[in-house]
């Protein structure tokens, strides 16, 4: 059942708006997945990383200088890609099952 | 008292609000969920990795439409209209107008069936979120592009035109057969196959394509809404698993469906494909591009190797779609520009740097197959003969695309694959499409195809004004872009206004 | 494999020969050649003489390529079937299908 061999290495990933309001949660993410890779496309920015991406709650706060809630992150999300493993109070977790 | 966690108040507000009826029966309650075959032993399984109860949902949609009429408001307000990259880009949003808001409107009506109908909570919590999202997004998307119907043509029926207009049938009957299956097959179908696997190519480089050509509205609109998207994706991917690990009779059911709705799924995109290479005057990325990003890197390379774990291989005819995606957009092109008389959209030969970038981003097929149409083309135009095909196409039964899609790997063959159900014959327009109707001949016998509608005379009348008429279309909406209204308005309101 | 449905699921097809009453649905190509996105679609008297088919129904749908030569037309085939169709023929009698697939190159 695990025939299919993996080609490429697996990325998980988000999609995020290109805003004002983003920019320190981009910047969290990023200081919480160092090797994540950046696109920027027209608008918005595609965070990339290989295995597993994580987004915590007292990173964010740190760099935003607020406190912020993880459910507020569905207000900068456009998609991603993986299966969120992780959806708490603290973090969300996305990386893939199998 | 401590505040819940979000575990907690998930539990409160949405599993344990459920009760077990006492009057009827489980299965009178719940009737639909039985006959497809599909076996559920504990919808208590059903995990919503959002954890999303009802208080939420309201706060942050809230937040969403604030921030997006705010964005409306003001670009209507300064003009944005004048902003846009050049006016043929309008023909991208009559086409997202005419083709994908109705079907966000059906998609309300259907989540909130299975908001109903579903035997467990969770499930159902999550159908009643998309229901309301699904109508957020065919509304604020009729408002996002509403200001532009004051400058522009085509944009003023769109639901009209969706019953009825021929390239429309193709959007409209594939939602109708997904509407016409059972609950799981449309959770497969659309919570998974196309909000899941295919929802990436369709908006993101839509959306962000409206950001690089100036069309804030949209992109606004666009990022909202998939915002909501991120969580219908979740619920597609969770519909999946949940049903594969239920029972193991389940998993060749899934495959077929996997099999049938990646193939109407990717067909119905290829008109995504060539509004993306076509339609933005400004590209962002070539559709070949998104789909080795989205499709190929992401679905194939990451989410498939996840599903092989339940016995789940990649869709059936998935290589096809890797050979065209060489020269699909351009097949879809070629249709449009030529029957783009009895459309409600424009079209033209592309300008000289834009064939340029397909030479480049299709080196192995554009120069040599697609240029020298557009060459011929461009000739008869210049002759004041510009090139309309004066017939109606011959159209797939299960696509119901004009059957110009070619061999897979060889551009220069049309394929025709055609069979028999009860001593009638049915064409399609490729092995994905034939297998499809083969399958279920008895669904797709019955498809409102509109060239047959047209010789039925079941459209307006024999001739295309007619017919045209009836479509909701009115003189100006079709036709050819350089000579249109729309390209002498745009002139006119760009005339330099610096004093020389 | 038969569709999964809540009741009995027996439709008639939208677009059987009967609708059409004495007339048929004929698919036209123009083999090898691109500018045609796609067959055409005509309906058409199952009556109808194959030089009257040609000559009203053909002629004018591939006059619209400036390169059609309308004598210059030949290897016509029934799908994948190679005819030779005489112009006095019905369509009934060259047995084209209703929906069916007649095309043609040029030379």
């Amino acid at each position: 059942m695990t025939t299919a061999a993996v080609r490429r290495p697996r990325l998980v990933g988000v999609d995020l708006q290109d805003t004002e309001e983003n920019r320190p949660i981009v910047d969290a993410i990023e200081l919480d997945n160092p090797d994540a890779n950046l696109i920027r496309m027209p608008g918005m920015v595609k965070i990339q990383k290989e295995g597993r991406l994580v987004i915590r709650r007292t990173t964010v706060e740190e760099v935003l200088g607020r406190e912020w809630e993880t459910h507020e992150f569905q207000l900068s999300i456009i998609s991603y890609v993986g299966n969120i493993s992780e959806w708490d109070e603290d973090q969300i977790v996305i990386e893939w099952e199998h | 008292m401590a505040k819940a966690s979000m575990r907690e108040r998930y539990q409160l507000l949405t599993r344990d609000l459920d009760w077990e009826p006492s009057y009827v029966t489980h299965d009178q309650l719940y009737p639909y969920t039985r006959f497809e075959g599909i076996k559920i032993h504990d919808w208590d399984a059903w995990e919503d990795p959002f954890r999303l109860t009802v208080d939420s949902y309201a706060k942050y949609q809230a937040e969403k439409d604030k921030r997006l009429y705010a964005v409306i408001d003001s670009f209507a307000q300064g003009s944005g209209h004048l902003q846009v990259s050049d006016a043929r880009y309008f023909n991208a949003l009559r086409l997202f107008l005419q083709g994908v808001m109705p079907l966000e409107y059906q998609a309300h009506r259907h989540f909130a069936y299975l908001a109903r109908h579903l035997d467990g909570p969770g499930a159902r919590f999550a159908s009643l979120c998309q229901s309301i999202d699904e109508l957020r997004h065919a509304q604020t998307e009729i408002h996002a592009i509403s200001m532009y119907n004051k400058y522009y043509d085509g944009l003023h029926a769109p639901t009209k035109m969706h019953d009825r207009v021929w390239y429309l049938s193709v959007p409209k009957s594939f939602f109708d057969d997904g509407l016409s299956a059972g609950p799981f097959e449309f959770m497969t179908a659309i919570s998974f196959s196309f909000e899941y696997f295919l929802t990436n190519l369709l908006f993101v480089p839509f959306m962000s394509g409206a950001s690089f050509n100036g069309d804030l509205s949209t992109m606004s609109f666009g990022f909202s809404a998939q915002s909501d998207e991120s969580r219908h994706m979740t619920l597609g991917l969770e519909v999946i698993k949940f049903i594969l690990e239920q029972d193991e009779d389940n998993v060749p059911i899934m495959q077929e469906w996997i099999d049938k709705w990646f193939w109407r799924g990717y067909r119905l995109l290829s008109l995504i494909a060539c509004m993306q290479d076509y339609f933005l005057p400004k590209k962002v990325m070539s559709w070949k591009e998104a789909f080795e990003l989205y499709l190929e890197q992401q679905m194939l390379d990451g989410l498939f190797p996840d599903l092989a774990y339940y016995g789940i291989r990649p869709p059936l005819h998935v290589e096809q779609a890797l050979k065209e995606k060489e020269y699909i957009s351009h097949q879809v092109h070629w249709i449009l520009y030529q029957f783009s008389h009895a459309a409600s959209f424009t079209t033209t030969v592309p300008t000289k740097s834009e064939m340029d970038w397909m030479s480049a981003q299709y080196p192995d097929t554009f120069d040599q197959h697609y240029r020298p149409l557009y060459d011929k083309a461009a000739k008869m135009q210049k002759a004041g003969n510009r090139f309309f095909n004066p017939g109606l196409p011959m159209l797939c039964q299960v696509c119901q695309i004009p059957m110009g899609f070619s061999e897979s790997g060889d551009p220069t063959t049309l394929a025709v694959r055609f069979s028999e159900y009860r001593g009638e014959r049915y064409n399609t327009c490729s092995d994905g499409c034939q297998w499809i109707f083969q399958r279920e001949p008895e669904k797709y016998v019955q498809a409102w195809l509109p060239v047959h509608q047209i010789y039925q005379g079941n459209c307006g009348g024999p001739t295309i004004p007619e017919v045209l008429d009836w479509y909701g279309i009115q003189p100006g909406d079709s036709g050819e872009y350089r000579t249109s209204a729309d390209a002498k308005n745009w002139t006119h309101w760009h005339e330099p206004a610096g004093v020389k | 494999m038969a569709v999964n449905s809540i009741g009995p699921y027996d439709f008639p097809a939208k677009d059987r020969q009967e609708v059409y009453g004495d007339d048929q649905l004929i698919h036209v190509m123009w083999a090898g050649n691109m500018l045609f996105c796609s067959p055409a679609c005509f309906r058409v008297p199952r009556k109808m003489k194959w030089s009257d088919f040609k000559s009203m129904m053909v002629d004018p749908w591939a006059g619209a390529d400036p390169d059609y030569h309308p004598d210059k037309v030949g290897e016509w085939r029934k799908d994948s079937e190679p005819i030779e169709p005489k112009p006095d023929q019905t369509l009934a009698q060259l047995g084209i299908a209703h929906k069916g697939i007649v095309s043609f190159r040029m030379a």
